[in-house]
């Protein structure tokens, strides 16, 4: 029992273990000073641990990785397009741009709710394709709806031609402004401390919402759909709720992301988002069934502090700096690939494993 | 009263071809007669449009057919398809690194592709025996991580070939590199049939043609029906003997192979190869192709690929002429994004018996 | 409809108008305008005003411009009433004079001319107030080709 603990264990957190001898050589080699280093960790965790965090209600639901996470960014840029052609600044235009995102992102994550559970056994996939299916109806709004359907004024957004929305969207005017809001300073270190509290602040509603009915629920029907169900919960609601609450977050986690950037890459900015994120979460010791907070800040630490040094250190080593581009990018995919085999191969072990134990007790019983 | 039962049985059979045919199919085939009627009165010529639908069909339909085995054997989309292409590419980086040219190009280029194309579809298909239920999600990730893999191994591969290196550095694949000389048109020359604005591929179907009829009778030999009995019912295809994991294995390998030589037919006709990221989505058109087709999750007929490619195709090419002729406005690529995609999300939630 | 479920409605409407609420609230508060200050002579009514040797506005205590005659400044501020410091030197070496000055802006104008001689010489907004109208520049006008590659980004992770 205790062997198998510490196998279990090192299972785990395999992973999180490859990133840090990953970072641990690669970072002396790029040559960056560790208060750059440091100062760019903290900005990326203040710019992508809300969006992360959206991740974790659909795993407790047992729906896996959200892969269409990016529903919600989508309408998270919808929003601050808006309110960048009102002329909306500062943190008043963010709320106003998440007050927006959020009828916008329940809608999105209703209709992935019911398209996933249409598709029970294979959400992931499908919740993949549906990001690309609603990435068309993006483009379709944005680039051909805004400007004769949906009133777009400035000339500074909007395309020459009269319709959609320009390549990049600047947001100047909100640029940082959650980020400087409470200024510190730290050792040279520049802590973004209102996102963090917001961050914090999403953190306590995570651990609130795990104690109540509903997330009970969730969890339940996370551990075995079929039970739940006898039980008297329902579970096709309770799988659409955990969506819509996943993408709403996600909405809003985009517009702390993009006021962070600075600007908008309309038609690409959401784009990569999920798969960056999910690599994050699964860098920090998360599978597809099980995820906490803390892995969300250890993937944070472990993926960006890759991303950082890589291309850096892939230059040093072999003179081309697109090779550790390459590599990061490669990373960032054969995380995922590995993750999801483990958890394939674990399931079926498991499955197994139960098939075994049904047999052996069906024979004790014709004994 | 026999005119109300014969009406009740048109109006119900209507509505089972609809059921069998599926309606966004519906919808699609009509959307793209509705093109075709349309394109002649909007100043689109339409001997070019159909040699245009042709030529594409030609370039597409043998990475549309690596679809077939896969779903056979139950082992669903090959979202993995990716995997294939690579090896396509490396048997066609080769051949021209080694100095072959014309169409003998393409030939070694099939050639150098084969050991490639079986030894990734080999260590591919053991993988996905190991995670059964879950194939097409790591298919994807498995494509994604081979592609951002051999974008590295682009760089550092030893070519040489001054035809393919980046000049500058004299190391270094680019990321396009055009056939001119080497196979471009290699097999659509084969007795081409011009009747002034058509043009017929002639040698490029046939390679298809021959291609699909292989698998055709594939699928009719022993090892192909034990292949479909995997699909249909794997516990019942184990109690009859079959080797399970070795039918998937060899479906998958099957699969990977047919992407590599779909890779090298798309090549002669588009006349350049395509590396680094290029790859990347390429499974998804053909994915929504077969799908469009008629295929399902766990069924799919070398005439589903043959429909689907056309509608496809079709589709694809005739949108941006016929709109922009139209209303000057051009949403092709939307469309065709919602289109492909859409059918995906479809064929995902139907229910389908049997395996997952 | 039970009672719970009433409650529950009537609190659903109530959580629904605080949030449309907030977003009015949103909407007179975020309003961003850009101020541009002219420090230039200007005829109003017949009568001329001129221009003093230099203003310095201060705009929540940090210095936006120091405006010699002649010369324009500008700032940007978001709500419907702008305040700023400025500081006003007649003549060259004379001695200089604060004054606050408290001025709402309409809401539907992005960009606002305030001709400070005039806002100090006691007019009305009808004459110290213009609305700026931007040129478009000859980048904005060129015609813009949308990428929507979907590899085009595969490489970008959101660095800056």
């Amino acid at each position: 029992m205790n062997k198998n603990n510490i196998s279990d264990l090192m299972r785990r957190f395999s992973v999180p273990l490859m990133f840090v001898l990953i970072c641990a050589v690669c970072a002396p080699v790029s040559g960056l000073s560790p208060s750059y280093l440091a100062n760019e960790i903290v900005t990326r965790m203040g710019r992508n641990a809300f969006l992360i965090l959206s991740l974790l209600i659909p795993i407790m639901a047992g729906m896996g990785l959200n892969f269409s996470m990016t529903l919600g960014a989508m309408a998270g840029e919808i929003g601050l397009i808006l309110v960048c052609d009102w002329q909306i600044v500062g943190i008043p235009g963010m709320i106003l741009a998440m007050i927006i995102s959020v009828p916008i992102s329940a809608l999105l994550g209703l209709f992935c709710g019911k398209v996933l559970n249409m598709a029970k056994g294979r959400e992931m996939i499908t919740s993949y394709i549906i990001s690309f299916f609603i990435n068309g109806i993006y483009q379709l709004v944005v680039l051909y709806m805004m400007g004769p359907i949906i009133p777009i004024k400035h000339t500074s957004i909007k395309l020459p031609r009269g319709y959609g929305i320009r390549n990049t969207v600047s947001l100047l005017s909100m640029r940082q402004k959650l980020d400087n809001l409470i200024p510190l300073t730290i050792a040279g270190i520049k802590i973004p401390v209102a996102t963090f509290i917001v961050v914090f602040f999403l953190c306590l509603v995570i651990v609130w919402f795990r104690k109540t009915k509903l997330g009970q629920d969730m969890r339940a029907v996370g551990q075995d759909m079929e039970v739940a169900r006898d039980a008297g919960i329902d579970v096709e609601r309770t799988r659409i709720i955990s969506m819509v609450l996943s993408t709403v977050f996600a909405g809003i986690g985009m517009i702390i992301y993009l006021q962070n950037m600075g600007n908008i890459a309309t038609y690409s900015s959401h784009s990569q988002i999920g798969m960056f994120c999910i690599a994050a979460l699964l860098v920090g010791g998360a599978s597809v069934d099980k995820a906490s907070i803390g892995n969300v800040f250890l993937g944070i630490i472990l993926f960006h502090t890759m991303f950082i040094v890589a291309p850096k250190a892939g230059t040093v080593i072999t003179g081309d700096s697109m090779i550790g581009e390459y590599f990061r990018v490669f990373v960032s995919y054969a995380v995922i690939t590995v993750a999801l085999i483990m958890y394939e191969t674990n399931k079926r072990r498991d499955k197994s494993k139960a098939g075994k134990q049904l047999a052996l007790e069906q024979e004790a019983a014709n004994e | 009263m026999s005119e109300k039962t014969q009406e009740n049985s048109l109006k119900g059979r209507i509505q089972g071809f609809v059921k069998t045919f599926g309606l966004p199919r519906l919808i699609i085939t009509g959307f793209l007669i509705l093109l075709l009627i349309v394109a002649p009165f909007v100043g689109a010529d339409l001997p070019t449009q159909i040699s245009n639908i042709i030529n594409r069909f030609s370039w597409n339909g043998i990475l549309v057919l690596a679809m077939v085995p896969m779903v056979h054997s139950g082992c669903g989309l090959n979202f993995g398809l990716p995997l294939g292409i690579i090896s396509g590419l490396l048997g066609a980086t080769m051949s021209i690194e080694f100095g072959f040219t014309g169409s003998m190009s393409f030939f070694m280029a099939a050639l150098l592709a084969t050991p490639f194309a079986l030894v990734f579809g080999s260590v591919y298909g053991w993988l996905l025996n190991k995670i059964k239920g879950g194939e097409m999600m790591i298919a994807t990730y498995v494509g994604f991580s081979s592609v951002s893999l051999m974008c590295m191994m682009w760089l550092l591969l030893p070519y040489h070939s001054p035809n393919m290196v980046w000049g500058m550095a004299g190391k270094g694949l680019r990321t396009t590199i055009s056939l001119e000389g080497y196979y471009t048109q290699a097999l659509a020359n084969i007795l081409q049939i011009n009747i002034g604005n058509l043009s017929i591929p002639t040698g490029a179907i046939l390679f298809f043609a021959i291609l699909a009829f292989a698998m055709w009778a594939f699928l009719h030999t022993k090892t192909g029906t034990a292949m479909t009995a995997v699909g249909s019912n794997p516990d019942f295809a184990r109690s009859a003997g079959i080797n399970v994991d070795r039918i998937r294995l060899i479906s998958v390998v099957m699969s990977t192979w047919l992407a590599a030589i779909g890779i090298l037919v798309y090549e002669q006709g588009f006349g350049f190869i395509q590396l680094y990221m290029a790859p990347f989505y390429m499974a998804l058109p053909a994915v929504s192709a077969i799908l469009i087709g008629g295929a399902t999750v766990n069924k799919a007929t070398i005439t589903n690929v043959i429909v689907g490619t056309i509608l496809f195709q079709g589709i694809v090419t005739m949108t941006p002429t016929v709109m922009n002729n139209m209303i000057h406005l051009d949403m092709s690529e939307v469309i065709r994004i919602i289109v492909s995609n859409g059918m995906i999300l479809y064929a995902l939630t139907r229910k389908t018996e049997g395996t997952k | 409809m039970n009672k719970t479920d009433k409650k529950i409605w009537i609190y659903r409407g109530l959580a629904l108008i605080v949030v449309i609420g907030i977003a009015a609230a949103m909407f007179v508060i975020g309003r961003g305008h850009t101020i541009y200050f002219d420090n230039k002579s200007a005829e109003v009514g017949g009568t001329t005003i001129d221009a003093p040797y230099s203003i310095e506005v201060y705009v929540k205590g940090e210095k936006a411009a120091k405006l010699k005659s002649g010369e324009r400044g500008m700032a940007d501020t978001m709500g419907q009433t702008f305040d700023m410091q400025l500081v006003v030197t007649k003549e060259k070496g004379g001695t200089s004079s604060r004054v606050n000055v408290s001025l709402p802006i309409p809401y539907n104008m992005d960009g606002v001319i305030l001709n400070l001689p005039v806002l100090l010489a006691g007019k009305g907004p009808e004459d110290y107030l213009t609305e700026f109208i931007p040129t478009p520049s000859a980048e904005e006008e060129a015609d813009e080709e949308v990428v929507t590659d979907e590899t085009g980004d595969l490489m970008d992770f959101g660095d800056e």
